[in-house]
């Protein structure tokens, strides 16, 4: 009976084609809105949570899906870093980090401004491939003095800001060690490369990006605390509870950024998940109308199976089969499209991230064929009731 | 030779109306048939006539309105709708009008899918009715690339490929010439002392029928006349 079905869609090329190219631009849509969206998200989630620390201390108006909003003061530290936890010491390291925004390779960057002390946390294990770490002042008013000094005198060899960049952006914005840019009306050298991975795709010195950003004070966005590296999870979570008793501010396991981050981006995975069924539906009806077109031309066809004792249960197997093999063609082509796109998506965007998981490959997998079946049970409850004497008497 | 004797196929008071919507057609009126086994029976009226219908009915394609169909001691009323294609699978050949070859695959794979429906496969058994039909060097050939007389061959050969009880054929040489006409039905007559299978033959010409025993003849519905006939 396959042989049949596989005969009758050879017959009918050209539809055959079109219904199996249908299929394929619907996995594809599929495969890529998912990988895309949760490309981003677990990227971004997978480089914040490779810093070496534990929490994140925010104020509780700071946004850390879009990590804008609400800031915080160095001198806040001193409020908790010295917590214990049954009688242990709960905190090694405080990091802050005070972040800003940069245009490069046509897409606006999150910088991380860090001190070149912390940088190693969040580094990990990656290293820096190319060039040096950065150095920083020890205020940012050791620039802005200079920048007031060099505006008065009409001067305009101003300070120039040090930055580090990961290799993929480096890639994309084709930057080298010692290539210069702007970050608002201050000069910014690359004076190092790491490797990609890191938390931020750019890191400036954090009193220096103070200073690009015309702000004096010690000011900024999160604090990274690095806890005891005894402690465990239950630990941890009761040190977030006692830094925001002590600090009054937010304090969240880095652990549980990417719950956080996709708590944040809910609508925009609704809104991919609905344009994904919206585009599985639309492809499916296509299904049904070629399947349904097909078995009213093959009505004879299946009136002479009759005659030859075929049961209706053996039409209506004949109707799903060929719609099967019509959405398992499909859902192939289309997870090699997803490679294709994937390839054409990261060579043109080498920041974007599309994700592709064997267990969605094998979800398209199931959802063609779900779909063949679904979108064959209509034209199968037509060939289920036709008249085989009438379409046999039928020229 | 199978018994003459028994009877294979016996109706009772059988009658179909075709209903459309509140318009109502009456076809067939009380026709009660005896066909024994091994006979060969053609049935003969002008278009219209209800022949076809009749052969629909007796080969489980159609159900009747009334009055009852006895297939092999069977009684037709008491089998649902697998039962009636299996008894179809089984003991019933087809041969129509219009061949009703499948145009997508060989003039092999139309035998042989008439064989997977059976859940058999059996390769010498096509081999032997593809000769019987003179049509083994056309095996391979799709049916558009066939003549007309070739296809009807070839729908004989799917016909009688599971050595039926029963062959019925609708105007088997209605779309045919005179020649193939003659071999169509010499055909028939050769397949009948062969197999010795039971055959029903409907048609509108006075020739084919002359192949058959028996003619049973058909006028509006209702059965008319019955003449026996000798064939040597």
């Amino acid at each position: 009976m396959l042989r049949l079905a596989w005969a009758n869609l050879i017959h009918r090329k050209v539809r055959t084609a079109l219904s199996v190219l249908a299929v394929a631009i619907a996995i594809t849509l599929l495969l890529i809105l998912v990988g895309l969206s949760h490309g981003t998200l677990n990227d971004v989630s997978n480089r914040m949570q490779s810093v070496e620390a534990e929490i994140i201390v925010r104020d509780t108006n700071f946004d850390l899906g879009t990590l804008s909003g609400g800031k915080l003061w160095e001198k806040e530290i001193p409020r908790f870093q010295n917590l214990k936890i049954d009688n242990r010491p709960a905190i090694q390291r405080v990091m802050p980090v005070f972040l800003g925004r940069l245009k490069l390779a046509g897409q606006s960057q999150n910088v991380f401004g860090v001190r070149p002390d912390d940088f190693q946390f969040f580094a990990g294990a990656r290293k820096i491939v190319e060039g040096n770490i950065y150095e920083d002042v020890d205020s940012p008013n050791v620039i802005l003095e200079q920048q007031e000094k060099q505006n008065n005198l009409d001067d305009n060899t101003l300070p120039v800001m040090s930055l580090l960049i990961d290799q993929k952006l480096a890639a994309a914005a084709d930057m080298k060690v010692g290539d210069t840019t702007y970050y608002g009306d201050l000069p910014a050298q690359i004076v190092g490369i790491v490797e990609t991975g890191v938390a931020g795709r750019v890191f400036a010195p954090i009193n220096m990006l103070r200073a690009a950003n015309g702000i004096a004070a010690a000011t900024c966005h999160m604090f990274f605390v690095k806890a005891n590296p005894e402690f465990n999870t239950d630990q941890l979570q009761t040190l977030c509870e006692k830094i925001e008793q002590a600090a009054k501010r937010d304090a969240t396991l880095v652990a549980n950024y990417g719950q956080i981050i996709k708590a944040n981006f809910k609508t925009l995975i609704i809104f991919v998940n609905l344009v994904s069924v919206i585009a599985l539906v639309i492809c499916f009806l296509f299904i049904l109308v070629t399947v349904y077109t097909s078995v009213l031309e093959r009505s004879k066809e299946m009136a002479i199976l009759q005659s030859l004792g075929a049961g209706r249960k053996l039409i209506l197997s004949q109707t799903i089969h060929e719609s099967l093999l019509i959405c398992s063609a499909g859902t192939l082509l289309g997870i090699a499209f997803t490679f294709a796109a994937r390839y054409f998506i990261e060579t043109a965007r080498p920041l974007m991230t599309v994700e592709i998981r064997l267990s969605w490959l094998l979800g398209a997998v199931v959802v063609g064929i779900v779909g063949g079946i679904f979108s064959a049970l209509y034209p199968a409850y037509v060939a289920w009731h036709h008249d085989p004497v009438e379409a046999l008497s039928f020229e | 030779m199978n018994n003459m004797s028994e009877t294979l196929i016996q109706t009772e008071n059988l009658c179909k109306t075709f209903r459309s919507g509140k318009l109502e057609t009456p076809v067939l009126f009380d026709i009660n048939l005896n066909i024994r086994r091994g006979e060969f029976v053609a049935v003969m009226g002008p278009s219209g006539c209800g022949k076809s219908t009749l052969m629909h009915i007796l080969g489980l394609m159609l159900s009747a309105t009334s009055g009852r169909i006895f297939l092999n001691g069977a009684d037709a009323a008491t089998l649902n709708e697998s039962d009636g294609a299996k008894l179809r699978r089984e003991k019933i050949g087809f041969v129509f009008q219009r061949f009703n070859l499948l145009p997508t695959v060989s003039a092999y794979q139309n035998i042989a899918l008439a064989e997977r429906i059976r859940r058999r496969r059996r390769d010498n058994q096509i081999h032997e009715v593809l000769e019987a039909v003179q049509m083994t060097d056309r095996a391979d050939y799709k049916p558009g690339q066939l003549s007309i007389g070739q296809q009807q061959r070839i729908a004989i050969a799917r016909a009688i490929v599971h050595q039926p009880a029963i062959l019925m054929a609708d105007e088997p040489t209605g779309n045919l010439d005179s020649a193939n006409a003659g071999n169509i039905l010499g055909l028939f007559r050769k397949i009948h002392l062969s197999y010795g299978m039971t055959m029903i033959l409907i048609t509108h010409s006075e020739t084919a029928a002359q192949a058959a025993d028996r003619i049973i003849h058909m006028n509006d519905g209702r059965i008319e006349e019955r003449e026996r006939r000798l064939n040597i």
